[in-house]
């Protein structure tokens, strides 16, 4: 045991310096991570703002030779590329399919939670099942549907089947509503308030920041989504940004490539403001997933 | 979603006794309650369990847009996928490259792990700055991040100037898979490592202490406390990573832009069944297994999620 504590306090100087230098050697390799992370981004915007010969040059620079921003400018002004059009198509999809969404499965989890439902446990597996589904299992008969009803080429296909809800929604919600204790909504229904009026005066407002979390959550699914817009969308100015983005391919034609940096930028910036406004709350979320599952 | 998916299914409301008469209060409460969750049951009739039944009958028909007349033909779609000269080579290749392509989640996982362990043995301060910023890519846009790492990969790109070598990323069978696990492992490791250290700080301190008097270093108690301990992250970040990466379609279309050696199995029924082939049943056929494989490893998770993984 001397021995020990002898040992300890003789190697305890160069234990220190050993210590400092393990941590010097961790922030250095943390920040080559953030390098890697942070780099495809900065060249991004960086090459957003070259010309396409520039960009597409032998001898590039790091840094705009000349910086322009004909690249933001087209993309506003073109109709082959309209960034606008497929920004309001975006935010049309997004606002019909959460609003209406939300409140579809708000309420069925109102339902899996408080009411007198019956056989809740085979409702709740049979929504359940949809999710070990791959979307390319269900794509080619809803194609052939889609366009056998004249919706091809159009944002229908991207929204009817958000009307019906979303099912992690709903299950996430089923389970903060059943935290709600049921005295609350006895009252109301004292006071003669049907199962409706219930749902939409006393159990929304308390369960609002859990829907808001979700609707984020929602929100960046659909905003990045490319898949489905990319099979259904082929008029640029009927695109989701996902699809115009995807459309602009620059492997397919090098001319293109600073425009579609350009219009990868001003997507992307949304996504970013959401994201580092509720940064908190995406780590947490996620965390909990992980550790429970 | 797992989770949600497990809490929400295990607390039940207990069987109503059964001679017990309804009241009719009670009756209309059970139809509204009905009517409540109906929107969400015809979605899933719908867009779920029909195109399901569909998939699976236009794997057992031929299909001709034009005419619009389909014929059944029994297996020959799904023999097709296997021994046609012009398209089993095509779907051999979308399964061999979605396989190798799947490197990509043990790589993050590893990359995540060791992060995290380097944010805690380190003490960092900066840790949930850290955090932040390695999630970023997975929140963006998987087209945008592609357009970016396409440009990055490019034979007089900026990766080959700064690494001073001409290597053809982007035109080669094997540097095309490289590059896709290189760029999708730096994508992924930021969510891993969130989880990891999630998973990291419910493992008892009182282990750590305990190994340390038993003279364990830091490395040892990395491989026999915290890499058991963690191991239902390690399990969720597989499955999830298998899942998702079985159903991979953005990176053979957009940054390998169609490329032989980067088509994926998803893409495969994309090419077969809408870019315009008119051969929508053998790409039924293809979705069908796909969807098999998926829900297999799905019901392997929610079986053996409780066996195989420790927990308190």
């Amino acid at each position: 045991m001397q021995q020990v504590i002898l040992k300890n306090s003789v190697l305890s100087w160069w234990q220190k310096a050993a210590k400092i230098v393990v941590r010097v050697l961790i922030y250095a390799l943390l920040v080559f991570g953030s390098v890697l992370i942070v780099f495809p981004f900065l060249w991004m915007l960086l090459s957003s703002f070259k010309t396409p010969l520039d960009a597409n040059a032998l001898d590039f620079s790091f840094f705009p030779k000349e910086w322009v921003t004909s690249n933001y400018a087209e993309l506003f002004a073109s109709a082959n590329f309209p960034i606008v059009d497929a920004f309001f198509n975006t935010i049309l999809v997004e606002v019909s399919v959460i609003v209406i969404g939300t409140f579809v499965s708000a309420l069925a989890a109102f339902s899996f939670a408080k009411l007198k439902l019956q056989h809740k446990t085979f409702w709740l597996l049979f929504l359940m099942s949809g999710m070990m589904v791959p979307y390319a299992a269900l794509m080619l008969p809803q194609f052939r549907v889609f366009q056998a009803i004249n919706m091809f080429d159009t944002l229908w296909p991207l929204i009817l089947p958000g009307f019906f809800g979303n099912v992690s929604m709903l299950f996430f919600l089923v389970q903060y509503m059943r935290g709600v204790p049921n005295a609350i909504l006895e009252a109301a229904r004292m006071d003669g308030a049907g199962h409706f009026t219930c749902f939409i005066r006393v159990m929304f407002p308390l369960v609002k920041t859990a829907i808001a979390a979700q609707v984020i959550f929602w929100f960046i699914g659909i905003w990045n989504d490319y898949f489905a817009p990319s099979i259904y969308l082929i008029t640029p100015d009927k695109m989701t940004l996902q699809a115009l983005l995807g459309s602009l391919n620059p492997s397919m034609n090098r001319q293109y490539l600073p425009m579609a940096l350009a219009g990868a930028v001003l997507s992307s910036i949304p996504m970013f403001v959401i994201y580092l406004s509720c940064q908190k709350f995406f780590i947490e979320s996620l965390a909990i997933s992980g550790v429970k599952g | 979603m797992q989770v949600n998916e497990m809490q929400a299914a295990a607390p039940l409301a207990p069987p109503a006794p059964k001679k017990k008469k309804v009241s009719i209060q009670e009756r209309k409460e059970r139809w509204i309650a009905f009517l409540f969750i109906l929107p969400p049951v015809i979605g899933f009739l719908i867009f779920t369990a029909l195109s399901v039944i569909f998939t699976v009958v236009y794997s057992f028909q031929h299909y001709n847009a034009l005419s619009d007349i389909s014929e059944f033909v029994q297996f020959e779609n799904y023999i097709d996928l296997f021994t046609s000269p012009t398209r089993a080579p095509l779907f051999r290749k979308a399964i061999v490259n979605t396989f190798v392509l799947l490197l990509s989640v043990p790589f993050s996982m590893i990359l995540g792990l060791i992060l995290a362990g380097l944010l805690r043995l380190g003490e960092i301060k900066g840790s949930k700055f850290f955090q932040v910023l390695y999630y970023v890519p997975a929140v963006s846009s998987a087209v945008a991040m592609n357009i970016v790492w396409n440009y990055i990969f490019r034979s007089n790109g900026i990766l080959n100037t700064i690494l001073g070598i001409d290597t053809v990323w982007l035109d080669g069978d094997v540097t095309i898979k490289v590059a896709i696990i290189f760029k999708n492992s730096i994508n992924a490791m930021g969510g891993a490592m969130i989880l990891y250290l999630a998973g990291m700080l419910n493992v008892p301190k009182d282990l750590y202490e305990a190994s340390s008097l038993d003279g364990a270093g830091k490395l040892r108690q990395f491989f026999s406390i915290t890499l058991p301990l963690t191991s239902p992250v390690t399990f969720y970040l597989l499955i999830t990573g298998v899942i998702g990466g079985l159903q991979s379609y953005a990176d053979a279309q957009v940054f390998a832009a169609g490329n032989s050696g980067a088509t994926t199995i998803v893409y495969f029924i994309w090419q077969q069944g809408i870019q315009g082939n008119n051969n929508q049943g053998l790409a039924s056929a293809a979705s069908v297994l796909l969807a098999v494989l998926i829900m297999i490893i799905t019901l392997i998770q929610f079986k053996l999620s409780n066996k195989w993984v420790y927990e308190e």
